[in-house]
């Protein structure tokens, strides 16, 4: 039987060997399997859409840029409709539309655009990182994607131009840099407001002659109690009174600013040395010592945490109930809060740590309670102020 | 015609060629891991350094200024098992991989869950504690899966990932009357005291809530979903993994993990 079996597969092996043809069949036929991907989903944009929004200040921040799918996009932007927010903020990469000098590619933008346009929803954009053509003198060890020289000021001016006439009538805000007053933000450089006050001069006149329309949003400022000199940061107050002093009132339409409860009660008193959601009656105190009255604020970004191993995260019935009362603080107490944007509606991944209990949606789209506790509030749906029952009693 | 039988061989052949291949790097890969080396040779330091989160009772936690907790007892167990001494390393939960990419630790046990991930970098041991949801009901009315609701009355923690899972099933059942509460406890409160049929609630707060109650009240729990703790060590470390992951069977297999698991929870 041995001897059988061992002659067949010799015979085997040189019938292989003399029609070496099925071998090269066999590999053709691997590869072309191997080129096989599966076929993008087809989006179509459908009818255009409305918010119902009896809320307007509801806003959300979206995470759109990074996402592969375009119907991701688009469901996303479908939820933040249903939810009953009319507004998202998102942020819009440098690098993505400019990826060298004299080149421009604006697909990844325009099909947000495309679809926040198709559902009824405003669109703030968040401008900043820097392409690395833009940013080539710097050793790279030490460069990073914050990193904007004053050279380059010139550049982004340019590219705000660029962006402001393209998406006019569409994207009507632009919110210019992130939390300059940390210093990861500012590239890893000792923060700087007067830099901070070039950089807005450097695009201000630019971006409304490309759109009349445009509201230049400044600051976006991170809540932080970084003191003068610190190698971290600055603390937003302190930080936008230096802002101010640099002249900056003349170059910007409004503020946008980001305060989180952590802990707290949305009610908690707001002090220098405490970070909490009314942190941001300080800054307006500091507006209205050096400003117009009328300029308004954006809550660009805000909201509580409800993960169970974050020091500064709550209980998730606390979240909840504290987002809401935010919510109704800033309509009764902020008229110069236009829109207050929770951080964050979904992301296109899991973190797998604490900043996933931030979103309201789960990455593969499932509505966590707080989403469905916010569309109450935005659509009026609200049918009892009592979000839970009272404690069973003995 | 003739040569049918030769191409049928043929491709036998080719799959046997195949089969042998991946047999053969399967047993290259065992033969690298049996080596056998001691604990003391694997991790250099003469101590197995672990990286503990201490803020998260009962698992770690810090009790007059001394670390306790599960993980701590698991830690020292397994120290026990491997002959080796240990050292707790107390750092934040963001530091926690950190630390063990940059060799500032060996290991890390820290409540984590299975990351799929980091499985690039990281090995997880099997587990040791499921901190899923669970169904607590009581004994002359046990509820033992979602689907069993239709017409009962369900208890949880407002806005938890309870709450989304009875929301869930509300859309795939029969109808069932929610009762939300502020706090897990309350919603076990809600069975206990006859105001729901069941409290769908995590793992740990349940068993922390039944130990206050283990005399008077036989409630019956079982589990609905999983979220799986592990210990992780280094993907390039092999056979620390190995090690670990086998101290740690021991004392699943001989009681000790459920001893020290019924210390605290």
């Amino acid at each position: 039987m041995l001897k059988k079996s061992t002659i067949s597969l010799q015979k085997s092996a040189i019938y292989l060997i003399k029609n070496w043809r099925w071998l090269l069949r066999f590999y053709v036929a691997w590869w072309l399997l191997s080129l096989i991907l599966p076929t993008p989903q087809r989006v179509l944009l459908g009818p255009p859409q409305q918010v119902e929004a009896v809320k307007p200040h509801v806003c959300v921040h979206t995470r759109l840029i990074d996402e592969v799918d375009e119907w991701k996009i688009q469901q996303s932007l479908k939820l933040v409709r249903e939810m009953g927010a009319d507004t998202i903020v998102e942020l819009f990469p440098w690098p993505y539309a400019q990826p060298s000098a004299d080149t421009f590619d604006w697909a990844s933008f325009d099909r947000i655009a495309r679809h926040a346009e198709n559902q009824g929803i405003h669109v703030m954009a968040r401008l900043g990182l820097v392409p690395e053509w833009a940013r080539s003198d710097v050793d790279s060890d030490f460069s990073t994607l914050n990193y904007l020289p004053d050279e380059s000021f010139d550049e982004f001016g340019a590219f705000v131009e660029a962006f402001a006439g393209r998406y006019a009538g569409v994207i009507d805000h632009i919110i210019i840099w992130n939390e300059p007053n940390i210093s990861f933000e500012w590239g890893y450089r000792q923060v700087d407001a007067a830099g901070y006050t070039r950089l807005l001069q450097a695009v201000y006149a630019r971006a409304h002659a490309a759109n009349p329309n445009v509201v230049i949003v400044a600051g976006a400022l991170a809540p932080t109690l970084e003191p003068a000199g610190s190698p971290n940061g600055l603390s937003d107050v302190l930080y936008l009174e230096e802002l101010y002093r640099a002249g900056a009132a003349e170059y910007f339409d409004a503020l946008a600013i980001h305060t989180y409860g952590f802990t707290q009660a949305p009610q908690a008193e707001p002090a220098l040395d405490r970070l909490n959601f009314r942190r941001a009656e300080l800054l307006r105190d500091v507006m209205e010592r050096y400003d117009t009255p009328e300029k308004p604020v954006y809550i660009t970004e805000t909201g509580w945490n409800d993960h169970p191993r974050w020091a500064l995260a709550v209980r998730p019935s606390q979240r909840i109930g504290y987002t809401l009362d935010a919510f109704r603080w800033a309509e009764e107490n902020w008229p110069w809060v236009k829109k207050m944007c929770v951080w964050a509606l979904r992301y296109p991944a899991p973190v797998n740590s604490y900043p996933d209990n931030f979103t309201l949606i789960t990455t593969d789209f499932q509505a966590k309670p707080i989403y469905y506790a916010i569309q109450a509030y935005a659509r009026g749906l609200e049918r009892s102020d009592n979000l839970w029952l009272p404690a069973p009693i003995e | 015609m003739a040569a049918r039988p030769n191409r049928i061989a043929a491709i036998v052949l080719v799959g046997l060629v195949a089969l042998g291949i991946i047999i053969a790097g399967h047993q290259i890969r065992n033969s690298r891991l049996s080596k056998t080396t001691s604990p003391a040779e694997l991790f250099a330091n003469g101590e197995i350094r672990i990286g503990v989160d201490a803020s998260f009772p009962p698992f770690a936690f810090v009790n007059d200024d001394e670390l306790v907790g599960i993980d701590i007892d698991l830690g020292r167990a397994i120290g026990e098992a491997l002959g080796m001494p240990v050292r707790f390393v107390n750092m934040g939960f963001d530091g926690l991989y950190d630390s063990l990419k940059a060799n500032q630790v060996d290991i890390l046990i820290s409540a984590l869950l299975v990351d799929p991930l980091r499985q690039d970098n990281v090995l997880y041991t099997r587990s040791y504690f499921d901190a899923g949801l669970v169904l607590v009901s009581n004994p002359d009315n046990v509820i033992e899966d979602m689907g069993e609701l239709s017409g009962h009355v369900l208890a949880y923690e407002f806005g938890s990932s309870a709450d989304s899972e009875a929301r869930r099933w509300l859309r795939r059942i029969h109808p069932f009357e929610i009762h939300p509460y502020e706090r897990p406890e309350y919603a076990m409160d809600a069975v206990r005291l006859g105001q729901a049929d069941a409290a769908l609630v995590d793992a740990i707060s349940a068993r922390l809530y039944l130990r206050e109650y283990n005399d008077t009240w036989d409630a019956q729990i079982h589990y609905v979903t999983e979220s799986i703790f592990a210990i992780a060590t280094r993907r390039d470390r092999p056979d620390q993994w190995r090690v670990v992951n086998r101290a740690l069977q021991t004392l699943f297999e001989d009681g000790r993990l459920d001893t020290i698991l019924n210390r605290w929870l």
